[in-house]
């Protein structure tokens, strides 16, 4: 009989050898960062005085009262802004340590690095495979036959592959509006994205459909970062880590989501939180 | 018998209302559908019973004889129309609704937009005769195919750039923002998501383009002169025929025998517009098989 031999390994080791296969191991530990962002539409100003880091791998719900800011600074982050006719922004956001209005920067790239999904889903006018790696194609990241594994990889992925397997050339329009918005999630993590804002993402959907997505926005971190704006307080706490609370054009107070809900510094985040205030 | 309160109107009269309403909307279907139907029953009445096929086979002999010479000729002109007029025309209204904006959101190009306007409103054979002072006498063109394309196309250009600018700007925003969001550049965005699914709008734009194209005869008279031979491959010193040509100056002589051939060429030109059609619905569903009102 040969004797177990017990493996001999430094518990250091490991930690330094599983640190280098992280990716994300020599990066700032802040995803994005705002300083001192202020941001007008002509004349108004939509928020002012915003300084927050965002922290690689958690999520963080962004409340308030429709009209505070919040949706607005959400499309900032990805430059969705920049074409809307007068738009301003002062000071800066910055995606791993680089200014993302930096001359240098590829508004395409950083589009690709901070994905997008929309309150109302919005699948193209193409068949679902078409769909799912429309992103994909664009940006020349795959091609050929590689695109069918891709579909079936992000698919999976959002648990939509079985509902869809048999019918990936037939329209997404006749999906449920809930599998319409699995779908678009697909084709948002497709491209590869460090980061995924979301606008409200399940306030068009029915409370099943809204579960099926907040379990999947669960699964997401810590490879992403997802940054989620909604009107619904119990989604804020059950997906969020962090919470920010705009009202007014300012972000008023954030901090662990636990802390702003049950312990609000501030008296208006208290009003919010329980109600008093719509 | 339910009581209403005062001042309210009654189910009668609201009954009464509806119908007049849907007995008018009933009224200008048959206003638009009628001339047609009768347009082309007289034109197949008259022209089937004394069909030949070998119209199609064989050369005009002036007033008598076939019409290859003019199917083909039509056939050219329609071509070179959709490729001239198709490319400007589409360009044209892509321009105007996704760059001439400014910088608050509103329709720009103003300049552009009014030189549509004013294409549009020139008479047929204003054109013609502009077309054939300066490029036939003038450049020494001769009546021949480039300039009958030319003043063709600028006559088709306002129809084609209006239908894809309304097409395109009925596109969702939705889709745009998504495309967007996905990080495509907008020149990919236009081409996979946005003019795909204008589609519908351009396809009509460029068939109404090709149609009075086809059916135009003024500014033909001026530009592409006439001719018993078929096309040749040179653009300019060679004159053209069309279908168009021998309906107007075949009926227009003494003999059954001319008025025939009248008829005929009026029955290709009919059978041509309405195969067009076909092929322009095929093209449409084949593309929107995947939007969002087809299910």
């Amino acid at each position: 009989m040969e004797e177990a031999v017990k493996p001999d390994v430094d518990p250091k080791r490991i930690a330094s050898v599983l640190n280098e296969l992280d990716p994300d191991a020599n990066r700032p530990a802040n995803v994005i960062e705002t300083t001192g962002l202020n941001l007008h539409f002509g004349a108004k100003t939509i928020l002012s005085g915003v300084n927050m880091a965002f922290a690689r791998g958690t999520t963080t719900a962004l409340i308030g009262p429709t009209g505070s800011g919040k949706s607005t600074f959400l499309r900032t982050l990805n430059r969705m802004n920049d074409r809307v006719a007068g738009f301003r922004h002062e000071g800066d956001v910055r995606l791993d340590d680089q200014s993302i209005w930096a001359p240098s920067q590829d508004l395409l790239a950083i589009r690709r690095r901070v994905g997008m999904l929309f309150q109302r889903p919005n699948p193209f006018p193409m068949s679902i495979k078409d769909n799912v790696v429309a992103g994909v194609r664009a940006h020349g990241i795959a091609k050929g036959k590689q695109l069918d594994v891709v579909a079936e990889i992000r698919l999976r992925e959002v648990g939509l592959w079985d509902a869809v397997k048999d019918r990936l050339h037939e329209s997404p329009y006749r999906l449920s509006g809930g599998q319409q918005q699995l779908l678009c999630l697909a084709r948002a993590l497709a491209v590869g994205p460090e980061v995924l804002l979301l606008d409200e993402p399940t306030s068009a959907l029915d409370p099943l459909s809204t579960e099926s997505v907040e379990k999947l926005m669960r699964t997401l971190t810590p490879a992403l970062t997802l940054i989620v704006v909604t009107h619904n307080l119990g989604q804020a706490r059950r997906v969020s880590d962090h919470t920010m609370f705009f009202y007014e054009g300012r972000l008023i107070e954030h901090g662990p989501t636990a802390q702003v809900f049950e312990h609000s510094r501030e008296s208006d985040t208290a009003r919010y939180v329980n109600g008093l205030m719509g | 018998m339910t009581v209403l309160p005062m001042g309210h109107p009654s189910t009668g009269w609201r009954r009464i209302k509806s119908m007049g309403f849907r007995f008018f909307t009933w009224g200008s279907l048959l206003f638009v559908v009628g001339p047609a139907l009768w347009l082309i029953v007289g034109v197949v009445v008259r022209a089937v019973p004394n069909w030949r096929w070998s119209v199609l086979t064989t050369l005009s002999q002036g007033t008598s004889g076939g019409l290859e010479n003019a199917i083909i000729g039509t056939v050219v002109l329609m071509f070179g129309v959709l490729v001239i007029a198709g490319t400007i025309g589409v360009l044209t209204g892509i321009h105007l609704s996704e760059f001439a904006v400014s910088r608050r959101g509103r329709p720009n190009g103003g300049t552009m937009r009014v030189a549509v306007d004013v294409l549009s409103g020139f008479p047929s054979i204003v054109l013609g005769y502009v077309g054939y002072v300066a490029l036939c006498v003038g450049l020494h063109w001769g009546f021949s195919l480039l300039p009958a394309l030319l003043i063709l196309s600028m006559m088709v250009v306002p129809y084609i750039a209006k239908s894809t600018e309304s097409a395109l700007r009925q596109v969702p925003t939705n889709y745009r923002e998504g495309a967007e969001a996905l990080g495509m550049s907008t020149g990919y965005a236009l081409r996979k998501v946005v003019v795909k699914s204008a589609l519908p709008g351009i396809v009509t734009g460029l068939l109404i383009a090709i149609s009075i194209a086809g059916g135009e005869t003024a500014p033909l008279l001026y530009t592409a002169g006439v001719t018993n031979n078929l096309p040749t491959w040179s653009l300019l010193h060679h004159p053209i025929s069309y279908l168009t040509y021998y309906v107007w100056t075949d009926w227009n002589q003494p003999s059954t025998e001319a008025h025939i051939v009248s008829f005929d060429a009026g029955l290709i030109l009919v059978v041509m517009i309405l195969a067009l059609l076909v092929v322009s619905r095929v093209i449409v569903a084949r593309t929107q098989r995947h939007a969002e009102g087809a299910r």
